[in-house]
């Protein structure tokens, strides 16, 4: 495994994602990404520090009195939170993955397709983009495919290859419409990705174009 | 260390609860919070109200979790107001989700001394810097960080190519020197 992510969001993504602007799922696959990336991590907080400069310098709206007794008086029943030391980035598994699977990798339920590929689509409430896990078996290759939109991808364990290039954990992958590829996973281990899309895929070969109707975005 | 009035204030509310520094932050926050809320038209004015106070009862709750070693106040109280403003809006449009904006949202603190040194003196050059834009790069950056626009959405109503609306960006992240180590 590197030391670091080899692959990152390009400056605009990072830019839209420090500024809050992102679809939900987007955001929940860069935030996954930046987590395990301390450049990205660097350079996000740059654009946030941007972002409350700009926040400074807004002309300011007059707010009366009232207002500020109202939330003086909703104080007591907001008692401050003690605060430990940030667990954000513990583990092996982004804590907003945790989360969305509400349990552990080996209780979601998978749908297979063919031998090398299982899919668990995660709830997001993102209602334009499916989330997904892909688990694709060691050495295994992905029938290829294109893609109608856009569609992220962030390697969490192994790593796999294409005509591109060779990704490991942390890396993290834009492909735009029109892109067609077949990624292989590495021979050592299974590959597991988040991916986010917002059109499904299309498989391109003879032997899978039969299953593409059954593609329907799992948005939601 | 910080010591600006602000982060003070935020020291004071989380250890003692101190209603007065609450007060001095709201007086000067409270109206940015309005105008960020208003900006791009995103809000009404009674949900712009509501923002408000619900941004400001997040910062007397999580007042303890500021670390002046770690962001600027301004930073942070910045980034919980982004939040906040991002959950009211996807609330306002009957968007079902268990995730806030805060778990996924960038954080405005950096772990590492390294970092946070060069954090530091870019968060202290950059006003300056910003005042040397051109203003069609600095309209770009409102409307993304403070309307809250996709560059889409920023390219649509400037009536200009997405790529401009990019290279724009762009320009201006370089001469406010944001960029990326790799």
């Amino acid at each position: 495994m590197k030391a670091m992510p080899e692959f990152h969001p390009d400056l605009d993504l990072v830019t839209e994602y420090a500024a809050g602007t992102l679809p939900l799922a987007q955001s929940a696959c860069v935030s996954m990404h930046v987590s395990l990336c301390v450049q990205c991590r660097h350079l996000a907080a740059q654009l946030s520090v941007l972002g409350a400069a700009l926040f400074e310098e807004l002309d300011p709206a007059p707010v009366g009195d009232a207002q500020l007794d109202a939330v003086l008086a909703r104080l007591d029943e907001e008692a401050p939170l003690k605060y430990g030391t940030s667990a954000r980035l513990a583990g092996a598994v982004p804590a907003i993955l945790q989360r969305l699977m509400s349990g552990d990798l080996s209780d979601l339920s998978w749908q297979a397709i063919g031998r090398t590929l299982r899919i668990s689509y995660l709830k997001t409430g993102d209602p334009d983009h499916e989330l997904a896990l892909y688990h694709i078996r060691a050495g295994g290759r992905i029938p290829e495919h294109g893609h109608r939109g856009s569609e992220m991808t962030l390697v969490l364990a192994g790593g796999f290859s294409d005509a591109d290039g060779s990704y490991d954990r942390g890396d993290f992958l834009l492909r735009r419409p029109g892109d067609v590829h077949a990624p292989t996973a590495l021979q050592s281990e299974d590959c597991i990705c988040v991916a986010v899309l917002d059109a499904p895929l299309q498989f391109t070969g003879w032997k899978f174009r039969w299953m593409n109707p059954f593609l329907k975005l799992r948005t939601g | 260390m910080r010591t600006d009035e602000w982060s003070e204030c935020l020291r004071l509310i989380a250890a003692e609860q101190d209603r007065a520094a609450f007060t001095r932050l709201f007086r000067h926050f409270a109206p940015l919070m309005k105008a960020f809320a208003l900006s791009g038209s995103a809000f009404s004015a009674s949900h712009a109200d509501e923002l408000v106070q619900e941004v400001m009862l997040k910062i007397w709750q999580k007042a303890a979790a500021f670390n002046p070693e770690k962001a600027s106040a301004s930073t942070w109280v910045y980034t919980i107001a982004r939040n906040c403003r991002t959950d009211l809006y996807r609330r306002l449009h009957k968007f079902d989700t268990a995730v806030s904006a805060e778990d996924v949202g960038a954080d405005s603190e950096t772990e590492e001394a390294v970092v946070l040194l060069h954090s530091r003196r870019s968060s202290e050059n950059l006003r300056g810097l910003m005042q040397q834009l051109p203003s069609d790069q600095r309209q770009i950056l409102a409307k993304v960080f403070m309307e809250g626009k996709s560059h889409a959405e920023v390219a649509d109503e400037l009536d200009l190519p997405l790529g401009t609306v990019k290279s724009r960006v762009r320009l201006a992240m370089q001469k406010l020197r944001i960029q990326i180590e790799r």
